[in-house]
């Protein structure tokens, strides 16, 4: 997969020098060979090994120089006795080497210290450094032997290699906005809960809404997980935000709001979801003037419309918005369609344009008889705006209006689609079912354990591996369903199992409401046609998904609209990057990314959990922690909020199974 | 449904530590259970008092079965674990630990104040580092002056025992960890506060980094002799040891493994009377006034044997017996008991720190007891408990740790408190006359007097909502309040029928001992004795009576606490005149000694037949406290008997109202000279234009028929028409400062202009 001359990574061991090119063994992972566009690089090191690109490469230089950064990454460590002394010592000592002035004492202490801080640091930084600098000691000894005898520099000490160093964790690599999850958890443990919120702010800034309502992917890569658990880490992250709001302390910003910059430059953001409010808070931040365009009365967008109030109180959400509109370059102008022409102006108004308008468009179901205008029909994103504007903001009226005693059919299997038969159950609908094509453990991973236990609990119906297949009316309204039943087949070839309709097992359902929820797409209307803005293939907006520039200079798309309807976490991670290329872009017209988000696209790619990975120096078998949610009787017919959060025992002990999985990498150019 | 339990805190659980079979519960730690069975394991890092912090790595140990070394300071022991806490490898990690801390460890334990008392010191010794094994380059640092303490980053080990005693314990988080690998240090955020409870982050420091500065380059730690007391400033009776040589205290430490002390604790002990010799002449006059007199008065700021002696003395000679904030705090209680059934209220400290809901009615708690304050933060922070502060005046101090402020206007707690009751009482099960009563609150009318809206209330609801664990902590605020026999009968009511940990905290000093022990009588009748307050004849112990006193320093005896308990004092210092023992046996009583009345304190108050030498004063190794004794729980008869609300009493415009700044309790703090506070009126810039004074400006107004003269000084901080009056500086008057706290603000400037705004 990579062309290496020599590789310890995370494992295996290739040693190409010496050997004729056409002979040479591959890496098998997917290492950093090219840097970025031209740039080749030279080495890669990191917490699992190291990689060498470059035959000339200065081993000793490399190791100290990856030394060297644990001084520099200081927010990942100086907090336990083993990192912090023997991080200085390990740089020290190696330097020495690389001067010309080590002996070989100094191997042994390096050694003897690096043992220690594997064995006994806080952290993995402390406990992983020593790793590969012991691997080059080994593997390039010679040229370690070469500095100490001669008493001569490194080959190339102090020459013109560049060392570009990241630090990340497999919790941060995975999430899609980077958060630095082990910090906010260790604000938690240290209950400096200020200090976690700003920890997740420098990435997140809906630090509320992140901490209810995502399917946190980073659980997924939690290495807790191959000790017992994984770490709660969404609801850890709530704490720091509660615990703003709850003592209304003023806004924890993660770096200091700069002044505006009055210097003529000007960002428009179409829509003020997750995305176009995340890219306003950098920009804002930063002082670059912003303007939102909203279509709506309310600002939130999809979260605030569609996502239910038991899930993600608005009040709450509202908190996490009004951080960025407070910003004092930031302004929103509401009820403000965006149309192709309105587009064109601000397209020539502004410096650049931010698309973040989502993906409103309910899908259609594919089934026969399907009348979008029939009474009855009501698409999922139509419906979940009128109970939210009704049960948030007293816009319209209630959907108990409709739903009270009737019986409400769902299809479905996403996050959306639990919205709409939790909200129909409160909303006093006599019956829910939900139907869906795959079975449990599927719509489980589509959305979460809890909230699938919780919708059943609260008393909707699951009927799984079925289809509508047509659609009854009388007329005026639907009458019933004819629903096929389907049944997984192996494929005797070893394929993918397929889908089977069972003959003779359809049955009918009668009902006065279908709420198709099985997708959502983009309203591309806004697009003037003459621009031929590309789109993929499933009719969102085109980007190379690294710097969010949409096929139009100065036009740049983020969140749903770009990449189909997603999580919250995604649109944030997006709408992050875009923002910090559009602040470069409105100064120089170039697209361009820095030394972080390049390393950040080069971890993501190489894969920073392992799952088969041991974990040693921790004590296995302790409880995750669970918060506890209100009972069924106490949550089925109002909007209180589910979840209760964690109790302070609670988080603490949670924070404290956090295995703080920091780990640096590094590439020399 | 039982209570939220997903962690299995509690479950019984049986580890093995090297070969021994511990049985404990889930939810300790491996380190934990060691210490409960007296095995040792070595930290540099471990503070008992504050959640597991994990810097040092000392602690590792080995389990069977799992990988690696496990911290067991913080991992938490599994049921059947099998733990080795040493072996050769471990005994080497730990080894090359401590020669990580001691690389370039600057070579000054001639000169540091830590010396001899150093965990840096007894570690380095007791795992053989006599050489510096590994070297890196050295930093320049320089020592910062923080006020009451000192920094040293080079000798800092970087344990963060301090940052976690500012954070978890006094809540002043004051001090952050500033991360930088091998440059991290400690800082100090809130330098322009010089908070004096940094002090108790000094007393945790293991090394010599942060050290008392007045203590600095003083003395040898061991030419100084421990001396065991409690403080007897606030009412909380913390545990504190003088540390003396050649009859001068060099400073003030504490058993801060496990208790805290705040800074009028640590840094308020240089008041005792010294110099005194035997005056026959004035011990005559002495004796003579108490056979003549008719009322004897006196401060709080008495021992509990004192209290007795003088209880003794009035039942011989027949005199009023007159002690205000004992009595107001008595009557409180006696009415009280009456809803309970119990003579002390409910509540102690260590449910305060676990609960997850608290209320704070009628106390500026932060300045009113510190010990207290410590309690809800380690609630906040343990718990992120909902703390609701309900007062007239709101305090920035407490911002950090409060979730809700409700404003009541002042004179109206009585309204507050039935609201309270209207609120946390709905659903309890209570006497029919209880429920009659909370049915005929008149609420829009309570809510539109007192100015607490009732969606305020129905926040504060919502707010403990399915949560276990509530407080209460009421204060002085209440005592003195023309309505205080009702307003303790809601107290109570709160107690016994929705559940809360009650914590009626008792004025400074020990004026819940007194309440306990004295009679004591309502008015001051004819001729007057007073003890440390101004009479026809004086004692005192601040030195400016007709005859002297020894001061609490200077006296064996007993405190009364917040706990509910009794706790040895000893002396400090000596004192060479005459002791109220000798006045009394000059009178008729038969006591060699002072503490031979210890046990003869009255049991039907709670308090136990031990004689003095007989108390305990000590923590075990896991920090249970063996200090003194508890006082016993009394029933007593009940009889619930509710008023209507009273009409409320207006407090337009200016009002002061009676408060300390932090660390100043009594003149016995006043006169202690680390802790030189200035004695000013303090007031919004909204007070400033209600009463047209300004920054500097001196006036002179009368409370309790004590003439004030002060300055005025606007704190930004502040809000609201309400100015803070301090009465630590009013010497032999303070303790006649005593009504209810708010009072109109009538005055006169310097230049005799009259002003008084409720006069005009």
């Amino acid at each position: 997969m990579s062309r290496v001359v020599f590789s310890t990574w995370r494992g295996e061991f290739v040693d190409n020098r010496g050997k004729p090119s056409d002979k040479w063994d591959e890496s098998g992972f997917k290492l950093p060979e090219t840097y970025d566009g031209d740039t080749k690089s030279k080495a890669f090191i990191g917490w699992d090994g190291v990689a060498i690109f470059h035959e000339d490469i200065d081993a000793v230089e490399l190791a100290s120089k990856y030394a060297a950064q644990y001084q520099e990454y200081s927010e990942a460590c100086g907090r336990c006795a083993p990192g912090r002394w023997g991080g200085r010592i390990l740089y020290d000592l190696l330097d020495k080497i690389a001067r010309g002035e080590g002996t070989y004492d100094d191997v042994s202490h390096l050694k003897e210290v690096s043992e220690t801080m594997m064995v006994t640091s806080k952290c993995e930084i402390g406990k992983t450094v020593p790793k590969p600098i012991l691997d080059l000691m080994e593997h390039y000894k010679e040229q370690f032997d070469t500095c100490i005898e001669a008493q001569q520099p490194s080959k190339h000490y102090n020459g013109d290699t560049s060392y570009i160093a990241k630090v990340t964790a497999p919790c941060t690599d995975m999430c899609p906005a980077h958060v630095d999850i082990p910090a906010y958890i260790e604000g938690v443990r240290d209950m400096i809960f200020t200090d976690s919120l700003a920890a997740t702010r420098q990435t997140m800034p809906l630090a509320h809404t992140c901490g209810r309502v995502c399917p946190h992917p980073c659980e997924d890569a939690c290495r807790r997980a191959n000790l017992d658990e994984p770490i709660s880490i969404m609801e850890l992250k709530r704490i720091g935000a509660d615990y703003e709001t709850d003592h209304a302390l003023p806004w924890q910003h993660p770096f200091e709001v700069q002044p505006p910059r009055n210097d003529g430059k000007k960002v428009a953001i179409i829509g003020a979801g997750p995305a176009g409010l995340t890219a306003a808070y950098y920009l804002g931040i930063q002082g670059i003037h912003v303007d939102i365009f909203e279509e709506l009365p309310v600002n939130g967008g999809e979260v605030a419309v569609g996502v239910p109030e038991y899930r993600m109180p608005v009040e709450k959400y509202n908190k996490d918005i009004q951080l960025v509109l407070d910003l004092p370059t930031v302004h929103i102008h509401n009820n403000h369609r965006v149309d192709a022409e309105r587009l064109k102006e601000i397209d020539a108004e502004y410096d650049a344009t931010l698309l973040a308008f989502g993906t409103r468009l309910s899908k259609k179901v594919r089934a026969a008889n399907e009348n979008p205008k029939m009474k009855g029909y009501w698409g999922a994103i139509a419906m979940l705006d009128k109970v939210n504007l009704w049960s948030k903001y007293g816009i319209g009226s209630p959907a108990s209006n409709e739903l009270k005693d009737k019986v409400v059919v769902c299809v479905g299997g996403g996050f959306t689609s639990m919205d709409v038969v939790r909200c129909s159950i409160r909303e006093g609908a006599k019956k829910v079912i939900m139907l869906y094509r795959r079975d449990e453990k599927t719509i489980i991973r589509n959305t979460t354990y809890e909230e699938y236990h919780e919708a059943v609990e609260e008393g909707v119906e699951f009927i799984f591996h079925s289809a509508i297949e047509e659609i009854f009316d009388d007329g005026e309204k639907i009458t019933k369903l004819k629903v096929n039943r389907f049944e997984l087949v192996p494929d005797p070839n070893g394929g993918r199992p397929q889908l089977q309709k069972i003959e003779g097992a359809d049955f009918e359902i009668e009902c006065d409401y279908l709420i198709p929820a099985v997708s959502q797409s983009a309203d591309l209307q806004l697009l003037p046609e003459e621009w031929n803005i590309e789109l993929t293939s499933w009719n969102t907006i085109l980007t190379n998904g690294r710097d969010f520039m949409s096929s139009r200079p100065g036009l740049f798309a983020a969140g749903d609209c770009e990449y189909g309807p997603m999580t919250i976490v995604n649109a944030v991670g997006q709408a992050r990057r875009a923002a910090s290329v559009i602040s470069r872009y409105i100064y120089d017209g170039k697209v361009s990314l820095t030394d972080e988000e390049i390393m950040e696209d080069h971890l993501n790619k190489l894969k920073v959990y392992d799952k088969s990975e041991k974990i040693t120096g921790w004590m296995p078998g302790l409880p995750r922690a669970v918060s506890e949610k209100l009972s069924v009787d106490e949550r089925k017919d109002n909007n209180k909020e589910v979840n209760l959060g964690f109790t302070g025992e609670e988080a603490i002990a949670e924070a404290e199974r956090c295995m703080r999985c920091y780990y640096i990498s590094m590439v020399a150019v | 449904m039982g209570v939220h339990n997903s962690i299995n805190t509690g479950k019984p659980i049986t580890v093995t530590i090297d070969g021994k079979e511990c049985k404990s519960t889930f939810g300790k730690t491996i380190l934990e259970i060691a210490r409960e069975n007296d095995i040792y394991i070595p930290t540099m890092c471990y503070l008992t008092k504050v959640q597991p912090i994990g810097s040092c790595r000392m602690c590792v140990v080995n389990v069977e079965g799992v990988d690696g070394m496990i911290l067991s300071c913080q991992e938490k022991a599994v049921d059947g674990a099998v733990i080795t806490t040493n072996n050769d490898a471990l005994f080497k990690e730990r080894q090359n630990i401590m020669r990580l801390y001691d690389v370039n460890h600057p070579l000054e334990c001639g000169v540091c104040d830590k010396s001899g008392e150093c965990d840096l010191q007894n570690k380095t010794m007791e795992f053989n580092v006599d050489t510096q094994h590994f070297t890196a380059r050295d930093q320049h640092r320089p020592v910062e002056n923080w006020g009451y303490v000192s920094y040293d980053p080079s000798l800092c080990i970087m344990c963060e025992k301090c940052v976690r005693v500012s954070t978890e314990i006094t809540g002043d988080e004051a001090l952050k960890v500033k991360f930088g690998g091998y440059g991290s240090t400690i800082i100090n955020v809130k330098k322009e506060r010089n908070y004096a409870s940094l002090g108790e982050a000094a007393a945790v420091c293991p090394v010599g980094a942060l050290v008392q500065t007045h203590f600095k380059y003083t003395t040898n730690a061991w030419e100084l002799e421990k001396i065991p007391s409690a403080c007897p400033h606030c009412g909380g009776g913390c545990q504190m040891y003088y540390e003396v040589k050649q009859d001068k205290i060099y400073r003030v430490t504490n058993e801060f493994e496990f208790t805290n002390l705040c800074g009028a604790g640590r840094f308020g002990y240089d008041y005792a009377n010294e110099g005194v010799t035997k005056d026959a002449q004035a011990f005559e006059a002495a004796v003579e006034a108490f056979k003549k007199a008719d009322s004897v008065i006196f401060a709080p700021q008495i021992s509990n044997e004192e209290a007795l002696i003088l209880q003794k003395l009035k039942e011989k000679l027949g005199f009023k017996l007159i002690c205000h904030e004992a009595r107001a705090y008595q009557k409180f209680m006696e009415a009280y008991a009456q809803v309970s059934g119990k003579h002390l209220y409910g509540g102690n400290l260590k449910d305060l720190s676990k609960s997850q809901g608290i209320i704070i009615l009628g106390t500026r708690i932060n300045n009113d007891s510190p010990t207290l304050k410590y309690h809800i933060n380690m609630a906040s922070k343990w718990q992120r408990a909902r703390v609701a502060y309900m007062h007239p005046i709101e305090d920035s101090e407490m911002q950090h740790i409060v979730t809700q402020f409700i404003k009541y206007e002042a004179g109206s707690e009585e309204g507050a408190v039935a609201l309270l009751a209207y609120t946390l009482l709905s659903d309890a099960d209570i006497p029919d006359t209880a429920r009659q009563a909370l049915d005929d609150l008149d609420i829009g009318n309570l809510s539109a007097e007192s100015n607490i809206g009732e969606e305020e209330l129905e926040a504060l609801r919502k707010s403990l909502l399915k949560r276990h664990g509530f407080s209460l902590v009421v204060g002085e605020d209440l005592y003195a309040h023309p309505r205080a026999e009702q307003i303790a009968t809601w107290v109570a009511l709160l107690e016994r029928y929705a559940g809360f940990n009650v914590i009626c905290v008792p004025p400074a000093g020990n004026a819940m001992g007194v309440s306990l022990v004295c009679d004591l009588d309502d008015t001051v009748e004819g001729k007057t004795v007073g003890y440390n307050v101004k009479g026809d004849f004086t004692l005192s112990a601040l030195g400016n009576g007709d005859l002297d006193m020894p001061a609490l320093n200077q006296q064996e005896g007993t405190l009364t606490t917040v706990d509910k308990r009794v706790v040895p004092m000893h002396v400090a210092l000596p004192y060479g005149g005459y002791v109220l023992n000798d006045i009394a046996n000059t009178l008729g009583l038969r006591a060699a000694y002072t503490i031979d009345y210890t046990a003869q304190l009255p049991e039907e108050s709670g308090f136990k037949s031990v004689a003095f030498d007989d108390l305990p004063e000590y923590f075990d190794t896991v920090g249970n406290e063996h200090r003194g004794y508890l006082l016993g729980e009394k029933e007593c008869d009940t009889q619930l008997n509710i008023e209507e609300v009273g009409e409320l009493d207006t407090f337009d415009g200016a009002v002061i109202y009676r408060c300390n700044p932090e660390n100043q309790f009594s003149p016995f703090t006043a006169k202690s000279p680390l802790l030189s506070e200035e004695a000013v009126l303090t007031g919004s810039q909204q007070f400033a234009a209600v009463t047209k004074l300004k920054e500097g400006d001196e006036i002179r107004f009368e409370v309790d028929g004590v003439t004030f003269t002060r300055v005025f000084r606007i704190d930004t901080a502040m809000k609201g028409t309400i100015a803070l009056n301090p009465t630590f500086d009013m010497g032999l008057s303070a303790s006649l400062l005593s009504s209810y706290r708010f009072s109109r603000l009538s005055f006169e400037k310097s230049n005799n202009d009259k002003i008084g705004n409720n006069d005009e």
